[in-house]
């Protein structure tokens, strides 16, 4: 089917088939299938682009999995270049920064086999002590799916244990390729892509809300790709728990498949926008930063993304596999992003409720000119 | 061949280089008449304003158009020099200063993109922009420069030096654009 035919289904609201999703990624015009990505994109949300005031921390690296793509963890307590925080370190993480606190604690960690389960909770209740109405977004299905079978819980003990803890939603990682031909190769010693999809079905089923994200770029192909958003669509179909989904795309520095080149800025916009086209019943559609860069995330608010997740602060996972981004971004840094590409900055909290909306701003007067040297065909331009 | 293909044309030219997404955003932005100036020869200062507040897909759109039509798909890549006038803004400003020379330049202009100052990233997205040539140095990802006689153990290759790997790096990337590099 051509893109035309796929625009003209689009526009109708019908919804795309796995054949659709992978012509998308085959197209060969990226400014067609932005430009249709946009569409759908400005139908949903005009020009409001959210971001938020969040933090990230990473209590430990230690993990028991082996995933070629992770550089960030140490399969022991112990070994070179492995860290697990004391509870007092991670809550000085916060108490540093309460002059100007985040709203969201994002939390993501290594399988850790030595911790107790108190430890957890006891990270959870230390941060709310702090700061009561901090949201915390905490640990991945992988995690949660870990904590059930080393401390021997179901599910929905883990949850709710975590929650009556300080927990208050789940963040989108692990989610990898769900394709098991991918994930066998790539991670198969963690949860499943249905152990993943249950622990988030679960959590939807009590009432949590939580993101998606998929790891691209490595040895996956577009079919598995739009696998994985298939799965992420027909989950969301019976729970509509997920608020936002995110693509992450796969750096190679340090990790076990750093013979693979990097996913492409190209890559990482198609993948933006066929998301935003196939996940019709998913609100949002972030370009993280921090995994494409700013520049790349700013473009990619006009090939169908609508958030920029937020200030991050001191983001580590990428940063072990070589992103060359800051670790953090400022907030104004977040609003002059946002107001370059056009779009109107929305600060949000974790649950989309907007919490401070700046107005548009007129971009100053472009003077660029361009005009002809006298040598050669190249152009000079001036501003 | 035109912009807005009859059904025949689209299918001689291949089928999917065109599509009419793009040419709603053409014609939703009134871009659509600038094409016709531009391949008339008219004098385009007149649509200079429409240009500046154009929707930068549709933007960009028009200059990828006018570059397929005058310049074709090879990209010039100058490694190690800086050609005169090449583009060194960033992100979303590069995309739009690279698509405003490419269509209020001269016809066939060389259009460069300085990845050095700009990054390969949004070089190779400004590819899709109208640019038709690259230029920058040879650098590691930190951005340093790299050794003549700097070597790295590739599986299957032996030894092989940095420069040439970086230097094929780029290549692939602008291939991954869809076009074709020449040194």
């Amino acid at each position: 089917m051509s893109l035309a035919e796929l625009a003209a289904k689009v526009r109708a609201g019908e919804r795309l088939a796995f054949d659709d999703g992978v012509a998308l990624f085959c197209e060969p015009d990226l400014l067609a299938l932005g430009a249709l990505a946009n569409e759908v994109r400005e139908k949903r949300h005009g020009d409001r682009t959210y971001f938020n005031k969040n933090m990230r921390v990473e209590v430990t690296n230690v993990c028991v999995a082996s995933c070629l793509f992770c550089s960030f963890a140490k399969l022991e307590e112990g070994a070179p270049g492995s860290h697990t925080m004391k509870l007092e370190e991670a809550w000085a993480e916060l108490e540093a920064r309460m002059d100007d606190p985040p709203r969201e604690i994002h939390i993501v960690n290594g399988l850790h086999p030595g911790l107790p389960f108190s430890y957890y909770e006891e990270l959870l209740r230390g941060f709310k002590r702090i700061k009561p109405d901090v949201h915390m977004k905490c640990f991945t299905a992988v995690e949660i799916h870990f904590f059930a079978r080393h401390y021997g819980m179901t599910y929905e003990d883990v949850l709710e244990k975590l929650r009556a803890a300080g927990l208050d939603s789940l963040p989108g990682g692990g989610a990898e390729i769900f394709h098991p031909d991918v994930r066998q190769r790539i991670s198969g010693d963690k949860a499943t892509a249905d152990e993943y999809l249950e622990v988030h079905r679960v959590a939807h089923r009590m009432g949590m809300r939580t993101n998606a994200t998929m790891l691209y770029g490595h040895i996956e192909t577009f079919e598995h790709r739009v696998d994985h958003l298939m799965r992420l669509r027909a989950l969301q179909d019976e729970t509509h728990g997920l608020q936002a989904f995110i693509p992450l795309a796969f750096h190679p520095d340090g990790n076990g498949m750093k013979n693979l080149p990097a996913p492409t800025a190209v890559d990482d916009l198609r993948t933006i926008a066929v998301s935003r086209l196939v996940l019709d019943n998913v609100d949002h559609i972030k370009a993280y930063w921090v995994s494409s860069g700013p520049d790349v995330a700013q473009i990619a608010l006009r090939f169908g993304a609508d958030d920029l997740d937020g200030t991050i602060v001191h983001e580590t996972i990428y940063h072990a596999a070589g992103a060359r981004v800051p670790q953090g971004l400022r907030y104004d840094d977040l609003v002059r992003l946002i107001r370059e590409a056009g779009r109107v900055p929305i600060e949000r909290d974790t649950f989309y409720n907007v919490v401070r909306e700046h107005p548009r701003v007129a971009l100053p007067e472009s003077a660029v000119k361009v005009r002809e040297r006298k040598a050669g065909k190249h152009l000079e331009i001036v501003s | 061949m035109g912009l807005v293909m009859t059904p025949v044309e689209r299918s001689a030219a291949g089928g999917r280089s065109q599509t009419t997404t793009t040419e709603r955003a053409l014609l939703r932005e009134g871009l659509l008449e600038v094409l016709a100036a531009r391949r008339a020869g008219a004098d385009l200062r007149a649509f200079e304003r429409r240009l500046r507040d154009a929707d930068l897909l549709a933007l960009g759109a028009l200059a990828d158009a006018i570059r397929r039509e005058e310049a074709g798909p090879a990209v010039h890549v100058h490694l190690d020099e800086t050609p005169e006038g090449a583009l060194a803004s960033r992100g979303l400003e590069l995309l739009r200063d690279v698509a405003l020379a490419r269509v209020l330049g001269p016809p066939g202009a060389s259009v460069c993109v300085d990845f050095g100052a700009s990054g390969l990233e949004i070089a190779q997205v400004a590819l899709g922009f109208g640019a038709s040539a690259l230029c920058g140095p040879i650098a590691n990802r930190r951005g340093l420069p790299i050794a003549d006689d700097a070597r790295k153990k590739v599986k299957g290759k032996g030894m092989v030096a940095l420069r040439a790997l970086q230097q094929e790096e780029i290549l692939t990337l602008v291939r991954r654009a869809g076009r074709e590099p020449v040194l």
